[in-house]
């Protein structure tokens, strides 16, 4: 019987525990790759670092993979459990307002238009992906602040449908424009990579999460409360509106930041969520913090599975996290609606 | 002779003239395949070609009809050709041309030996078969020389980068150890650092550059005039303990016939044994 | 205690008003019913005097005050809703969802404490359902879940509750069942309660005083047995009935027996 030391009793170990995984995760996953290491040899100063394949290995192919991993995991994890709660729909994800989409076009737009201007040490694709979720967020804001009375969960789900198909469209638009190899480029741009190969991409991409992290933490009871409906929130005293826009705006810079850094990565956003609901129960102030560790955690894994599994080419993140969500996904839907 | 295989003779001639006769209008919505009808002497009976072929310049002149992804079968069929170049695995397209009664040259893209066994069918198919066979035999002797001239040189460990994200080492595309380009660097005398790895391409991770570690690395780029490709070569910097980047062997080739398995791969293959074994080259 | 002054409203610009002009009042202690046909504006009615919607000419004022100028969380702490229907989308337990009418009383980060706890409990065991504390939410029959949703708003301490249709959905025992809760609930803990159905008997059972609305505009309204006539029921729903004092039952009842124009 939960009582107010119980909970946050609860809510301590939840973070502990959730913590300690995404800390193994991220110090022994660079310890494990295709390539065998020493890591004598890596941490060995007096070999100078231009020379030690080991440490580069360590230092500039998988550590930052995984801190990407772990960045874009924690992200898409949370933005899944904000769109789930303002959908009120156990299986919404943060495509599902047609933000991946969005920022799809605007990668494909700049691969296409052979746009390679770099940006303060970023190049161009992630720049014009966070771009493109951006407009599609826009489109959803709009749409949210045109009617008076707060959104209906309806009208938003559909929004992004369209908005899905419609961005989805223009980019075989703007495929047939682009000679193969950009299509190509495009394509292996679509399946998701987190081999970032340098630290510049992870700390640009930590400024807009880290923000809009911030912003959600101050959410997680609103989400409970949200869950019931707009009206039912309402009346227990939540401004349902300027909620919505926050976690909205919020949950979407997560989700274009995520895109950005790692490609639409699909799945993680429902999968996460739903995991830690049948350890923690439906408290989203559980919910929350364990989705961003558990999100990361689970990514980094999915990662190293991509890496190891495949032979020495091995394959895209993105197809593992199919690979597993797919099924899980089914699964979930004959659990409800048996 | 008896009269039957006299009959047979006359059959055979006036068949093989009307197969000879029947390749006047062609479309070639193949850039490979183009650049051999045009190298053979078949130019002049191309009629429209694909999206994507600009070699040589009268090709780029010629209407465009789509390639692999959107073949535009109206275009196609208004043109009233005798024989269309497409791709195998266009089975859409295929159809649509036996239901209009136009026949068709099946292209498969493969290895280096199958850029010269083209040449002479399509040579046969089309009825210029005496200089589809003189080109096709020109090609093989190039690169027979090429091969023997590298023979004694020491095969560097090399890479072969076909793509790559610009001014990062993102999504580097490799070839692998299967398909022209593998077929090509064998040629040139190189060592495919990927030559285990049994696919035409091969998405490399920054850790399989770094485990490989080959000692040169070649850039390939298409696009015409790219100012700043030789630039951007310096985004291997950050993987220092390369061979190639230590030894400063990380070099670019440009120019279409790197991603065409044409008549201009013996060129090609040429540039490339070029830069691998520059001392045999002087 | 809560009032509405000539209120008008329509859901867009330029769209039909689906309330016009309509005043009522709720006295301290009372139960008042709305009652008129699909599309009266019942719903609408009780949405404005719980501060959700703002009327786009007119006042609803409690206990003399503005609601509009009211902050969210204060109106929370005074006035509760108990809505037709409650989905949950996760599987809160009834625990959980009666906690959730704690939210107005607390602050940004603070979570619920002892108090909370026994108001939660005591206001399960007010709706009978201490029970069904641990169970999901999800997985309660329809009159238990309606009880948890009152125990939920009784969880808000609120002077005054607002139920729109509380039994539409159920069957005549669970109907009986939550009749008799809100009533004990009226009588012993002194809630005020407006409550809007197209029940008729239920709003005889319940209602001292009664409002009748029609295509936006109250009709009528005052105590229960001055304004439950046969001509009026007869104006609402274009229904013939007989209205009468049930012996049994102890108030009036009201049976439908034929359609009229």
């Amino acid at each position: 019987m939960p009582a107010s030391n119980d909970l946050r009793r609860r809510i301590v170990v939840t973070i502990a525990a959730f913590g300690a995984i995404a800390a193994a995760a991220c110090l022994a996953a660079p310890l494990v790759g295709t390539t065998p290491i020493a890591l004598s040899r890596v941490f060995d100063r007096s070999i100078p670092f231009a020379d030690n394949v080991d440490a580069q290995v360590f230092f500039i192919a998988r550590l930052p993979r995984v801190l990407a991993a772990l960045l874009v995991g924690s992200s898409l994890a949370v933005a899944g459990v904000v769109f789930q709660a303002f959908l009120r729909n156990p299986l919404a994800s943060p495509d599902t307002l047609g933000l991946s989409t969005g920022a799809t076009l605007g990668a494909v737009v700049v691969i296409t238009f052979h746009i390679d201007a770099t940006m303060f040490g970023v190049s161009a694709v992630p720049v014009a992906s966070f771009v493109g979720s951006s407009i599609a967020l826009a489109i959803v804001y709009a749409m949210s602040v045109a009617r008076r009375h707060g959104t209906s969960s309806t009208v938003l789900l559909l929004a992004g449908v369209a908005l899905s198909a419609f961005f989805g469209a223009l980019n075989r638009l703007v495929q047939v424009v682009g000679d193969f190899t950009d299509t190509f480029r495009a394509i292996r741009w679509m399946m998701g990579s987190l081999d970032v190969g340098s630290y510049t991409d992870v700390v640009v991409a930590l400024v807009p999460m880290g923000a809009a992290l911030a912003a959600i933490a101050a959410l997680p009871r609103v989400l409970d409360l949200v869950s019931l409906g707009a009206a039912a929130a309402e009346s227990r005293g939540v401004d349902v509106r300027r909620a919505e826009r926050l976690a909205l705006v919020s949950a979407s810079v997560l989700t274009g930041s995520a895109v950005s850094l790692g490609g639409p990565i699909p799945f993680v956003g429902i999968i996460v969520p739903h995991i830690v609901r049948l350890i923690v129960g439906a408290d989203h102030r559980l919910v929350l913090p364990a989705s961003a560790l558990f999100g990361g955690s689970f990514l980094i894994v999915c990662d190293v599975v991509a890496r190891v599994a495949f032979g020495p080419a091995g394959m895209p993140v993105g197809a593992v996290t199919a690979l597993l969500g797919g099924p899980f996904f089914l699964w979930l839907l004959f659990r409800r609606f048996r | 002779m008896t009269r039957r295989a006299a009959l047979a003779a006359i059959l055979a001639a006036c068949l093989g003239a009307a197969a000879d006769a029947a390749a006047r209008r062609i479309v070639s919505i193949i850039p490979a395949t183009t650049e051999m009808l045009f190298a053979m002497g078949a130019g002049d009976r191309v009629v429209a070609v694909g999206s994507y072929d600009r070699f040589p310049p009268e090709a780029d002149a010629l209407p465009r009809v789509g390639a692999l992804l959107d073949p535009n079968i109206e275009r196609i069929l208004s043109l009233r050709p005798d024989l269309v170049v497409l791709y195998g695995t266009q089975t859409d397209l295929r159809t649509q041309l036996e239901r209009a009664g136009v026949p068709y040259y099946a292209y498969v893209h493969r290895g280096l030996p199958d850029i010269t066994q083209t040449i002479r069918s399509l040579g046969a198919r089309v009825g210029v078969v005496a200089s589809a066979n003189a080109l096709a035999d020109r090609l093989e002797r190039q690169l027979a020389d090429l091969r023997a001239r590298v023979a004694s040189s020491r095969r560097p460990k090399t890479l072969l980068v076909f793509g790559r994200e610009p001014g990062t080492l993102r999504n580097i595309e490799a070839s692998g150890g299967v398909g022209f380009l593998h077929d090509m660097l064998e040629t040139a005398g190189g060592d495919d650092v990927l030559g285990d790895v049994k696919q035409q391409s091969v998405t490399m991770s920054t850790e399989l550059v770094l485990a490989r570690a080959p000692e040169v690395i070649v850039e390939l780029r298409y696009t015409r005039g790219d100012a700043a490709a030789a630039a951007d070569l310096r985004a291997w910097d950050a993987l220092p303990s390369v061979p190639a980047v230590r030894n400063r062997n990380v070099l670019l080739l440009q120019g279409e016939e790197f991603v065409v398995p044409g008549p201009r791969v013996a060129a090609a293959t040429a540039k490339l044994a070029a830069v691998l074994h520059p001392e045999r080259f002087r | 205690m809560l009032a509405a002054h000539g209120v008008s409203f329509a859901y867009d610009r330029g769209a039909p008003l689906v309330l016009d002009g309509v005043s009522l009042s709720i006295e301290r202690g009372g139960i008042v019913g709305l009652i008129g046909p699909n599309g009266s504006g019942k719903t609408t009615m009780l949405r404005l005097l719980s501060g959700t919607l703002k009327p786009a000419s007119g006042r609803v004022t409690l206990d003399g005050a503005d609601v509009g100028a009211l902050s969210r969380r204060h109106l929370a702490r005074r006035i509760a809703v108990v809505p037709q229907d409650t989905h949950s989308a996760f599987d809160f337990t009834a625990l959980e969802i009666v906690l959730m009418g704690r939210y107005p009383h607390l602050s940004a980060f603070e979570l619920e404490g002892a108090t909370d706890l026994s108001i939660a409990r005591d206001a399960l065991a007010a709706t009978g359902t201490i029970g069904l504390e641990a169970r999901p939410f999800a997985t309660l029959s329809g009159g238990e879940k309606q009880r948890v949703v009152i125990a939920s708003a009784l969880a808000q301490a609120s002077d005054v509750l607002l139920l729109d249709e509380p039994t539409a959905s159920l069957d005549p025992g669970f109907q009986l069942e939550i009749a008799a809760l809100l009533l004990r609930l009226n009588r012993e803990r002194g809630v005020t309660m407006a409550v809007s159905t197209h029940d008729l008997n239920l709003a005889a059972t319940l209602c001292s005083d009664l409002v009748l609305l029609k295509g936006g505009r109250a009709i009528a309204a005052g105590a229960t047995r001055d304004v439950l006539t046969r001509e009026n029921v007869r104006i609402l729903y274009g229904v013939d009935a007989d209205v009468a004092d049930h012996p049994r039952a102890g108030h009036l009842i009201v049976v439908p027996l034929a359609r009229v124009e």
